[in-house]
């Protein structure tokens, strides 16, 4: 029973770090229409921030937590204003090699600049772990997981609560639901599309921030998260920020569960199962964005 | 009465001559002296600048720039200077075709697998078949040992058969009485010729369970590996992988169960990198040898003077470099220059060959550079210059060479 405990803390601590990533694709779908599979490119970025704030900088841990989202967010902001608005009008397979190439492209300048196979981060919380009695037996928690979690999932709930209940998230809300209506009600596309560029990429930075000391800072960074951000947000119905959330969690779980009792090799086999099941089960994912109006 | 017979030219030509009929030397080795013009010596190297094994490769090329400058510096060798052609290589298939362009197209003198053993196991069949001189710098792996060939030469890293005893000595230095021992080795080539060697070195202990688990290239998430460890009771785990891939299963082993722990690594993974993963706090118990007697961070006069070149060359470092794959690279071609400079100036593959196999006690300071590395020594039969090991622990935040 113990070691099931460590395993489902272990993966939930995984689910937390996609679910953050896989709101923020869903931010910049829900208000734009874009698939930005560049994403894993920015998480990867809030990753390298991290390492440049906490290893070389040596600055405090929670300068991360407030630069690399500012930092990611304007930099996501600069590349829809650059490289998608231009393209904007163009059809959707264009938009997404857009993204895809430009995720490539952000890897692998990461790649040739660092020249290393992993830049390592320490974790944000420190301490021996603590060992929790359960019966005659024990189950061991770390600061760090509990630190990765909670943080992941609060800021998490945050960002659904900002596009929910804040006035940027009502315009983007209103975009998503019908440009034009959003339009003559005042709001500007352009505007928009860069509050969920910027929104999306700060979420995406500091996915990368909880990430960067379980995972390391790599252009494996990109990949990993990218595509587990995708099947998270696919679960949960892609354009629902609570099913993305539990969508990652479920996700996490899973493969840390198969990684125990089937194989870590088979890790990415099976989520991309649970991902054809859920399909299967649910084509539109567990959380499907409402499609009726109430008469 | 003793007759002598006085070694000349030409009796070295015959000699060869005839063990070139006899198959024992390599096709072309007999006078091919490419690359070698009447100021320049143009030496070739391959290795990974990108991906999973650029640890190894980029560091790798600018030890030997380092080196090549130094030398050139002092006036290079014989009168010639060294230039150096490096090629990147991660696959195997990218290796074959960089020792071939290297050879063929740019026409290299030496060759210098600084690739680690993917690429050395795969270029071991096409150096073979040149018979171009080639210096082996950090592949463990016994395809480019063996069978034993007349043009292959190894650096400071020795055969798997011997690191894998050292861990293994280590394992037991530490706790004598453990009876359960794990094997954490990667599924790629430098990790499994390891693993061949801990195995061997393990089946000499008696009433030692050994508990062995594998992983990818790559890896994160050591989740399987470690419960099985955790519920076969292991006491100790040697290593074979990357810094990261051995800091992230360290990191992780408490949160599935696996405390008081004694960990050796390989040298790929003693790594002052390694630190911020595991955590300076969690270094205790935590074991490694090292190919050269100095960790980089180390403060014996040696390694300050070398980490003063490097910083010249290259500006401040980026975290882990220079690693031991830098010093290795930098003192190598300090061992390479003493073999070139033996061969004289009338250079052929087969006399550069005959010289490097009487090359004693090389190192750095014969051309004004740092020993930062164990001398290496050859013979016609051994043409592996280095079988020392230091132990290294990490102390005071750092990993430190304790035992040399």
């Amino acid at each position: 029973m113990a070691e099931f405990i460590m395993v489902i803390i272990g993966g939930v601590q995984f689910g937390a770090i996609y679910a953050l990533a896989a709101i923020g694709v869903v931010v910049i779908h829900k208000a734009t229409r874009t698939v930005n599979f560049a994403h894993g490119g920015l998480v990867m970025l809030g990753a390298f921030v991290t390492y440049l704030v906490v290893v070389e900088l040596r600055w405090p841990y929670w300068t991360a937590y407030v630069l690399a989202p500012l930092l990611i967010g304007t930099l996501a902001m600069a590349l829809e204003l650059v490289i998608l608005r231009p393209i904007r009008r163009a059809d959707m397979f264009t938009v997404i090699m857009a993204t895809i190439f430009l995720g490539i492209a952000l890897s692998e300048t990461f790649r040739l600049a660092q020249n290393t196979e992993m830049l390592a981060v320490p974790s944000a919380v420190k301490g021996p772990p603590m060992i929790v009695p359960l019966g005659e037996d024990a189950f061991i928690v770390t600061a760090e997981q509990i630190w990765v979690t909670i943080g992941a999932l609060l800021t998490g709930f945050a960002g659904l609560a900002l596009f929910r209940y804040a006035g940027i998230g009502r315009s983007m809300r209103a975009m998503a639901s019908n440009i034009r209506g959003a339009q003559l009600c005042g709001f500007s596309i352009d505007r928009v599309y860069a509050l969920a560029w910027f929104f999306g990429g700060a979420l995406a930075g500091l996915a990368g921030v909880f990430a960067a000391p379980s995972k390391g800072v790599s252009p494996e960074l990109a990949v990993s998260v990218i595509s587990a951000a995708f099947v998270a947000a696919v679960i949960g119905g892609f354009d629902s920020l609570i099913g993305a959330i539990i969508g990652g969690l479920l996700l996490g779980v899973v493969e840390t569960l198969s990684a125990a009792y089937v194989s870590s090799a088979m890790k990415s086999a099976v989520s991309f199962l649970l991902l054809f099941v859920v399909l299967l089960w649910r084509p539109d994912g567990l959380f499907p964005e409402r499609k009726g109006r109430d008469v | 009465m003793t007759s002598h017979h006085p070694v000349t030219r030409r009796s070295i030509g015959l000699a060869l001559a005839t063990l070139a009929g006899l198959g024992l030397l390599p096709r072309g080795a007999e006078a091919n002296s490419q690359g070698v013009s009447k100021d320049e010596i143009v030496i070739g190297a391959l290795g990974a600048l990108t991906g999973a094994t650029a640890f190894i490769g980029a560091p790798g090329r600018d030890g030997i720039q380092l080196a090549v400058d130094g030398i050139n510096a002092q006036g290079g060798i014989n009168g010639r200077k060294l230039r150096l052609v490096f090629e990147h290589a991660f696959t195997p298939a990218e290796s074959v075709a960089a020792a071939k362009k290297l050879v063929e197209s740019d026409k290299v003198f030496v060759l210098i697998l600084a690739s680690g053993s993917t690429g050395a196991a795969a270029a071991a069949d096409y150096v073979r078949e040149t018979g171009v001189p080639t210096y082996n710098l950090y592949g463990s792996t016994p395809i480019i040992r063996k069978p034993f060939a007349k043009n292959v030469f190894h650096s400071v890293v020795p055969p798997a058969e011997i690191s894998g005893g050292k861990m293994v000595d280590m394992i037991f230095e530490a706790k004598p009485d453990a009876k359960r021992v794990g094997v954490l080795a990667g599924t790629y080539a430098f990790p499994q010729a390891t693993k061949a060697g801990l195995l061997a070195a393990l089946e000499k202990k008696k009433d030692v369970k050994v508990v062995v688990e594998e992983f990818d290239q790559g890896a994160r998430d050591f989740t399987s590996q470690l419960l099985s460890f955790a519920r076969q009771r292991v006491e100790a785990v040697l290593v074979s992988g990357s810094f990261s891939e051995a800091g992230f299963a360290i990191k992780q082993a408490p949160e599935k169960g696996v405390t008081n722990m004694t960990w050796v690594l390989d040298g790929s993974a003693v790594n002052d990198a390694i630190i911020p993963i595991i955590g300076p706090e969690n270094t205790k118990g935590v074991y490694g040898y090292f190919n050269v007697p100095y960790f980089p961070a180390q403060l014996d006069p040696p390694i300050v003077k070398y980490n003063e070149l490097w910083k010249a060359k290259y500006g401040a470092p980026p975290q882990g470099r220079p690693n031991v794959y830098d010093i290795a690279g930098y003192s190598s071609t300090f061992v390479l220059a003493a073999a070139l400079k033996k061969a004289g100036t009338d250079l052929s593959w087969a006399g550069l060959i005959s010289a490097w196999e009487t090359v004693k006690d090389a190192k750095p300071s014969d051309f004004g550079g740092p020993d930062v590395a164990f001398p290496e020594s050859f013979s016609p039969t051994d043409h592996q210059g280095n079988t020392r090991l230091g132990k290294a622990a990490i102390k005071d935040g750092i990993w430190q060479v304790i035992a040399k």
